[in-house]
């Protein structure tokens, strides 16, 4: 599996080239994040009391256990959530992985599965959220929904969240079935094992840093595209 | 168990053991069927005058809660246990999926319709279908109306068998779940085999279905539903003579008939209550004419006879199965009609008839008269309206689907005004409530 | 939508005696009776509302239990009434239906039926946040499906689809974050 591409790139492209090359040692975040923030920036290596990094033996030691108990928070949102549950029933058996413990507290979890479509009104709870649980997290966005916001182009959905919150992996499907979502937790396990997180050398979660650097700009006006369009095309995903 | 006594105990004030437990102890036994007056009388006793005394402590249950019924926010003002008021609070799953759908041709609003209560994806479609055909005056061929009736009874089986897993998990059990999502693996298998997918099926089409039952599917249809009432009595022994679940569902939450008329309460909570409404019998549509079934009733009103409701009724949707597979007619699967449904796929490529008409309706979209339309039809939760308004295009202008959760939602302050904390989860988990249905 | 003698046939008898009910007591104003698709609805008089639907829940011969759905619609080529209110009733004894509907003025407001059947409370709290139609009376009239702030009111027709705060940042959540 190969993790240094991501299972899917978002829709500008622009996220995953970022984080990864924050995550080289020495770097340093571009736009769109900018440095407005100041700060230390997120994750990163551990350091002992005094200044001294954890070896990197001890980290793989950690992630190495880490990975055999990974305790999603328990949060379903949507559709998608009805087969994060078949997961944890016997056919699929989240369980052989250490992950059917889904913490209904956010302090207790090691991560998020968000999965289903985050509404507006949604939004500053799931941030909420993932601010609580502590740190090492990992987060996964299970759907289209969760990725860039699927067929809801609409008023109250937010496209996508990792504009929001950052994100490990990415599982597309609607809803992705739980073999999918397998193959997605294996690569949470394997980001786990090496403990990298998404949020390393970030200085804010991506909702803040875009909300701060455009902090003096008025609301965008919608674009053209948001009135009926007089022919339709075909829309994606429906069968003829 | 040797506290039997002190939980009959009623103290001076007339206020019993707060747990309901008082109802099911200190009077004998009913035997036959409760009156409206015994209901009312039950539900006087075993609740707590909402009364603002002593110390009100306001916590918000949700959005993010273990109960796992979606993202359904109560905020609760709680005298000790005892819930003195309710608010709540949803829209925290709302896409503004009507206003896309007067963005969309009515063939392309089937797989948002989908996503409204996406645990029984295909009732949701039919739903819509029904009163676009209505609308459209598509006549739908029997065959077709036999599959589709086969597709919705499957998702009603689901849907119980998933809600039954969800409620046992609510009153904190685990095993039940896993079996539960066991035994409706078998269900998803069939719907896969039959749709493509397993909880999303977009299967219903204008006219129709969109494909033909596949071989093997009635031969593995059949097997599933003998198998299945034999998993239904299991569940029943289990869960029906359960002392635990016995004092935490019988007397609770009972809701009678007449409240469920103010709040528009339908489905299993109103069958409950002694009312034998379901619109598979009342007004019936697909096939469910010419099929036999007996409509699920129970006449306690409370958690457990919800409970026994739905049993019912997933024992009743086998029947109803097998009685469409021996009685299914050849023909088609779509209807013919060139102005409002799709062709079938495998002429698209190969007759020009077909090829014209398959670009005319997904491009243009059907030919749709001027009117309003109001089609109800039973769906695993409840009664779902779906109104149409069309103006003429190949688009609606208003589409609105009154779906079961929405109301059930609103329910939930005279059904939990004045239980306790632990029988709101109970009562809340009966009443099934799915926020992708109650939000759109 | 045609009005005529022949196709009312092939409604219940229940429904048109209790239609005929409605009509000798309420006369002129039910403004419009159509038929369509084996449905019927009644076009009423927003004034009359309250009273109509009053006489439909208590009236033995309609005796519309059931308020089924509570809608609101707009209609922005009507220009004198471009909003609509349409009611959809169910009766449990009789087990007919009607539909029930009025055309509104920008800021006219309608008499609220929650003291009818309580479980238009959501349904009318949905009609004022998606069309801003106002509810006398209702006893809690605010936001249902969207944020508190949220600005417009989304089914109109002139409000897009995609929302007023375009973009990939998400100023709405501005200060909530």
């Amino acid at each position: 599996m190969n993790e240094e591409r991501p299972f899917l790139t978002v829709r500008d492209g622009l996220l995953q080239p970022a984080l990864e090359e924050a995550a080289q040692p020495g770097g340093r975040l571009c736009l769109p994040y900018g440095e407005a923030a100041g700060g230390e920036p997120m994750g990163g290596p551990v350091h002992f009391p005094g200044g001294i990094a954890m070896p990197v033996q001890i980290e793989r030691v950690l992630g190495f256990g880490r990975s055999f108990s990974f305790w999603p928070l328990l949060f379903g949102l949507a559709c998608c959530a009805i087969e994060m549950m078949a997961m944890g029933g016997s056919r699929f058996d989240i369980s052989r992985f250490g992950m059917e413990a889904m913490r209904a507290s956010p302090r207790q979890a090691d991560g998020m599965i968000i999965a289903g479509w985050c509404s507006t009104k949604m939004a500053p709870r799931v941030v909420r959220l993932y601010e609580q649980i502590p740190d090492p997290k990992w987060v996964l966005a299970m759907g289209s929904c969760a990725i860039s916001g699927n067929i809801w182009d609409t008023y109250s959905i937010v496209q996508g969240i990792d504009s929001l919150i950052p994100v490990d992996v990415y599982v597309p499907g609607c809803p992705p079935r739980p073999e999918a979502l397998w193959q997605g937790l294996e690569m949470i396990r394997d980001r786990i094992k090496q403990s990298r997180h998404a949020y390393d050398g970030l200085r804010r979660i991506p909702a803040r840093d875009l909300l701060a650097a455009s902090a003096g700009e008025e609301p965008c006006a919608p674009d053209a595209s948001s009135a009926p369009t007089p022919i339709a095309a075909p829309a994606a995903g429906t069968t003829a | 168990m040797s506290d039997h006594g002190a939980h009959g105990a009623v103290d001076a004030a007339g206020q019993g053991d707060h747990g309901a437990h008082g109802a099911v102890d200190a009077t004998p036994p009913v035997t036959g069927r409760p009156t409206q007056e015994e209901l009312a009388e039950r539900k006087a006793r075993t609740r707590v005058p909402p009364e603002r005394s002593g110390d009100i402590m306001t916590i918000s249950m949700g959005p993010q809660h273990p109960s796992m019924h979606g993202v359904y926010r109560a905020v609760l003002d709680l005298d000790g246990e005892v819930i003195v008021a309710v608010r709540p609070e949803i829209g925290n799953l709302h896409r503004g999926l009507e206003k896309l759908c007067e963005e969309r041709t009515y063939h392309q609003i089937i797989p948002l319709t989908d996503r409204l209560d996406y645990i029984s994806g295909f009732a949701m479609n039919h739903g819509f279908c029904e009163a676009a055909e209505t609308l459209m005056q598509v006549e739908v061929p029997p065959r077709a109306q036999y599959i589709r009736t086969i597709a919705s009874e499957l998702c009603r089986v689901s849907n119980h068998i998933m809600w039954l897993g969800v409620h046992i998990m609510d009153l904190g059990t685990q095993t039940f779940f896993v079996i539960c999502f066991r035994d409706r693996e078998y269900v998803l298998d069939l719907f896969e085999m039959l749709t493509g997918a397993r909880l999303t099926h977009s299967f219903a089409r204008i006219g129709g279905v969109a494909k033909d039952l596949p071989d093997g599917f009635e031969h593995r249809c059949r097997k599933v539903i003998d198998f299945l009432p034999k998993r239904v009595a299991e569940y029943e022994r289990i869960v029906k003579h359960n002392r635990i679940y016995y004092k935490r569902a019988k007397g609770v939450g009972i809701f009678t008939a007449d409240d469920c008329y103010a709040w528009r309460v339908t489905g299993p909570p109103l069958r409950s209550a002694g009312v034998a409404r379901d619109l598979r019998k009342d007004e019936p549509y697909a096939a469910y004419g010419e099929v036999d079934f007996e409509v699920a009733v129970e006449y306690n009103a409370d958690v457990y006879d919800r409970f026994l409701v739905r049993m019912k009724e997933i024992r009743e949707s086998c029947k109803i199965i097998r009685q469409c597979l021996d009685q299914m007619p050849d023909g088609d699967f779509l209807a013919r009609d060139a102005a409002h449904t799709l062709p079938r796929k495998r002429d698209v490529l190969r007759e020009s008839g077909a090829m014209i008409q398959d670009f005319n309706q997904v491009f243009r979209g059907p030919q749709v008269p001027k009117g309003e339309v109001y089609r109800s039809i039973e769906v695993p939760k409840g009664e779902m309206g779906v109104y149409i308004r069309s103006e003429g295009g190949p688009r609606p202008a208003r589409v609105r689907f009154s779906t079961p959760s929405f109301y059930h939602g609103q329910a939930v302050p005279p059904l939990v005004e004045g239980e306790t904390i632990a029988d709101m989860v109970a009562i809340f988990a009966s009443i099934d409530v799915v926020l992708g249905d109650c939000d759109r | 939508m045609t009005p005529g003698e022949d196709t009312l046939q092939t409604l219940p008898a229940s429904l048109m005696t209790a239609v005929e009910a409605l009509g000798s007591t309420f006369g002129e104003r039910l403004v419009e009776r159509t038929e369509f698709r084996g449905e019927l609805t009644l076009s009423v008089d927003p004034a009359a509302w309250l009273d109509i639907l009053t006489f439909c829940r208590d009236d033995g011969s309609t005796a519309f239990d059931q308020l089924d759905s509570l809608l609101g619609d707009h209609l922005p080529e009507r220009a004198e009434a471009p909003f609509a209110v349409v009611a959809h009733l169910l009766s449990h004894t009789y087990g007919h239906r009607l539909r029930v509907k009025t055309a509104l003025a920008e800021g006219q407001a309608l008499p609220s039926v929650t003291g009818l059947w309580p479980s238009a409370g959501f349904d009318e709290r949905e009609a004022w946040e998606m069309f801003g139609v106002v509810f006398a009376g209702h006893p809690d009239l605010r936001r249902l499906l969207t944020t508190d702030d949220f600005e417009g009111f989304p089914l109109r027709k002139d409000f897009p689809l995609k929302g007023t705060v375009g973009g990939r940042v998400r100023t709405d959540l501005r200060g909530k974050i």
